[in-house]
C-alpha cells in the first residue's frame, strides 16, 4: 500500500529531513513511526501526501509512485489518503456536520451521497448528537474526533495522522487510539506519526523508529523504546511476524 | 470532478459579501473608468457622424477685391469653371454681397461698408470637401483676389478639438483602469487570504486546483461585470440626455449632427462590458496566480 525505497529528503537549509529510507508498508496495517522531533517523522506523511519531494529515491502510494505523479493528479492522489493533524485543522465558522461534509462536497460528492455518509461517519466516532456543535463548542478530543471524521468520510484506502493526540491528555489520546483501531480494522491502512510513548507502548503495533532521519528499527508489535525482554526486531523478520 | 454552478454562485456570493468594502470599491472604479471609456467612444462616434454633415456643405468662395477689373474677375470665374473638381461655381456681385452682409454685420459695422468697398465672390461647390483647399492654393495670390474662405479650418480646429478630448478621456479612464484592476486584484487578494484554512482542507481532501481557483476567478469577473454594467448604464444615460439636449427645431446644431444610431450605442455597450470583464478576469486570474498556491 505504501513503499519508500532508499528516499533521501534534504531541505534546502541543508538539514537532512529523511537519509536512504526504505520501507513497505502492507494493506490494513497499523503502523506507528515513532522517533523524537526532527527525527524526520513529518517529513514523511508530508511527502506520502506530495506536500514534499524527495530529493532521491521512489515513493509509492495505493499502487501509484507518486514522485512523477503530474501536478493535476495530485488531487486524486489525496482522495486516497485521509489526513489527520495534531492542530485539527477544523473550519471555525462550520458546524461538526458541515466540517465533514465540506470534504466531500469540495471533491464533488452529490448531496445524496453527503447526506448518507457524513452521520454515518458521525455516528462511528460518537459524535452524531453534536452536528449542529461548532469546533469551538467541543473539547480537543471532540475536535480531533470530527477531524478523523473528515479524514475518513471518503473511505480512503490510507489514513495518516501526524501528531494527533499532540494536544490531548492520555484518556482522551486513548480514546482517538481505539477510534482509529476501529478504523483500521475496516480495512483501512492506518499510519501514525507519534512520540506519544504511552500510546504506542499500550497499543503493540507495528513500530518504525526513526532517528535522524534514517530507520533505525522496525518492530512488528514494537513499544516506543527498545523492548527489555525481546530487544528489536530485526526488519527482516517482519514481515515473517506479520504473516 | 463536476463542479456545480449552484457551489460557485455561492462561494462567489460569500466572498463578495464579506469583502463588501472593497468590492463597492472596485465595482465603482471599474463604473467610473468605464463610463469616460464609454464616453470618449460617444465622442468619437458622435463626432465622425458630424463631420459628414460638416463636410457634404462645403463650398469654398474665392472674393474678389472691390478694385479687381472686370477681366480679373472674368479669368477667375473662367478658370474655376474649367477646373475638373469643381461641381459649380455662382457668381454674387457687390451689390448683392452688399446686401447679404447687412443681414449677417452687426450695424456698427455694417455702417462702415458701401456697396463700392464691398467684395463682389465666386461661391463655388468643390466634387469632394478635400479638394477646397486645392481651390485656395490655387487662387489665393491670384492678381484681383482678396482672400479665399473655406469651412475646412473651422472642421479642422473642431476635430482636433475632439481628438484632445477623447485622449484625455481615454488616458484618464487608462489610468483608472489600472486602479481598478489593482484594486480588484487585492480584493482577491483579501479573499484568498481570509478563506486560507479553508483553502488548505481543500487540498487536504482533494479538491482539484479549478475547484479552488474557480470561485476567485468568478469573484473579480462578477465585480467587473456588475462595473461594467453601471458604466453601460452611464453611456446610455449620457446618450439620452445629449439627444434631449439637441433641439430638434436646428437640424443643423453640433448636437443633432453627432446623434449616433441604436447600433453605434449597442456597440459602444458592448464595448464597455467586454472591457469590464477583462479587467475583472485579468485582476483576479494575477491574484490567484500570485497568491493562490494549490
Amino acid at each position: 500500500m505504501i513503499r519508500f525505497e532508499n528516499v533521501t529528503k534534504v531541505y534546502k537549509s541543508g538539514t537532512v529531513a529523511v537519509r536512504n529510507v526504505s520501507l513497505d508498508i502492507q494493506k490494513g496495517e497499523f503502523v506507528f513511526i515513532v522517533g523524537p522531533s526532527g527525527s524526520g517523522k513529518t517529513t514523511c506523511i508530508r511527502m506520502l501526501l506530495r506536500e514534499e519531494l524527495p530529493d532521491r529515491g521512489r515513493i509509492w502510494v495505493a499502487g501509484r509512485e507518486i514522485i512523477h505523479m503530474p501536478k493535476w493528479r495530485v488531487p486524486y492522489l489525496r482522495r486516497n489518503v485521509g489526513c489527520v493533524f495534531q492542530d485539527f485543522r477544523l473550519l471555525p465558522n462550520k458546524t461538526v456536520f458541515q466540517n465533514v461534509a465540506f470534504a466531500l462536497e469540495v471533491i464533488g460528492r452529490p448531496k445524496s451521497v453527503v447526506e448518507t455518509q457524513v452521520p454515518q461517519v458521525l455516528d462511528l466516532v460518537g459524535l452524531a448528537k453534536k452536528r449542529d456543535n461548532l469546533p469551538g463548542e467541543l473539547s480537543g478530543g471532540e475536535q480531533q474526533r470530527v477531524a478523523i471524521a473528515r479524514a475518513f468520510v471518503n473511505r480512503p484506502l490510507i489514513l495518516l495522522a501526524d501528531e494527533p493526540t499532540g494536544n490531548l491528555d492520555p484518556g482522551t489520546s486513548q480514546g482517538i487510539m481505539r477510534l482509529l483501531d476501529r478504523i483500521n480494522r475496516t480495512g483501512t491502512t492506518v499510519v501514525i506519526a507519534t512520540h506519544d510513548a504511552a500510546l504506542v507502548d499500550w497499543m503493540r503495533r507495528r513500530v518504525v523508529e526513526l532517528d535522524q532521519g534514517t530507520v533505525v528499527r522496525d518492530q512488528a508489535r514494537g513499544v516506543y523504546g527498545i523492548d527489555a525482554a525481546t530487544g528489536p526486531v530485526p526488519r527482516t523478520e517482519v514481515a515473517a511476524r506479520r504473516s | 470532478m463536476p463542479l456545480s454552478a449552484d457551489y460557485i454562485v455561492r462561494e462567489t456570493t460569500t466572498n463578495l459579501w464579506r469583502n463588501r468594502l472593497m468590492t463597492i470599491a472596485a465595482v465603482l472604479t471599474v463604473a467610473v473608468s468605464l463610463a469616460l471609456v464609454g464616453a470618449a467612444l460617444l465622442l468619437k462616434q458622435g463626432a465622425a457622424n458630424a463631420e459628414v454633415d460638416w463636410q457634404r456643405g462645403v463650398q469654398v468662395t474665392v472674393w474678389m477685391k472691390p478694385t479687381a477689373s472686370t477681366s480679373e474677375t472674368n479669368a477667375v470665374r473662367s478658370e474655376l469653371k474649367q477646373l475638373p473638381y469643381v461641381h459649380g461655381c455662382a457668381f454674387w456681385s457687390q451689390t448683392q454681397d452688399y446686401h447679404e452682409a447687412s443681414k449677417l454685420l452687426p450695424a456698427s459695422e455694417f455702417s462702415a461698408l458701401t456697396v463700392s468697398s464691398t467684395p463682389s465672390s465666386i461661391r463655388c461647390t468643390p466634387n469632394q470637401p478635400q479638394y477646397a483647399t486645392a481651390v485656395y492654393d490655387r487662387f489665393v495670390h491670384q492678381p484681383g483676389v482678396y482672400a479665399v474662405g473655406s469651412p475646412n479650418s473651422a472642421i479642422h480646429a473642431m476635430e482636433e478639438t475632439i481628438t484632445i478630448l477623447q485622449w484625455v478621456f481615454v488616458s484618464v479612464a487608462l489610468v483608472l483602469l489600472l486602479s481598478a484592476g489593482v484594486l480588484i486584484l487585492n480584493t482577491i487578494r483579501m479573499a484568498i487570504f481570509a478563506r486560507r484554512r479553508e483553502v488548505s482542507v481543500m487540498k487536504l481532501v482533494g479538491a482539484t486546483n479549478w475547484f479552488i481557483r474557480l470561485p476567485f476567478m468568478s469573484e473579480g469577473l462578477v465585480q467587473g461585470l456588475i462595473g461594467s454594467a453601471a458604466a453601460a448604464a452611464i453611456v446610455l444615460g449620457l446618450h439620452a440626455l445629449l439627444n434631449g439636449l439637441a433641439n430638434p427645431d436646428q437640424p443643423g446644431s453640433v448636437l443633432s449632427q453627432m446623434r449616433l444610431s441604436g447600433w453605434q450605442l449597442f456597440s459602444t455597450d458592448a464595448v464597455v462590458v467586454v472591457i469590464g470583464v477583462l479587467i475583472g478576469s485579468i485582476g483576479s486570474a494575477v491574484a490567484i496566480r500570485r497568491f493562490l498556491e494549490v
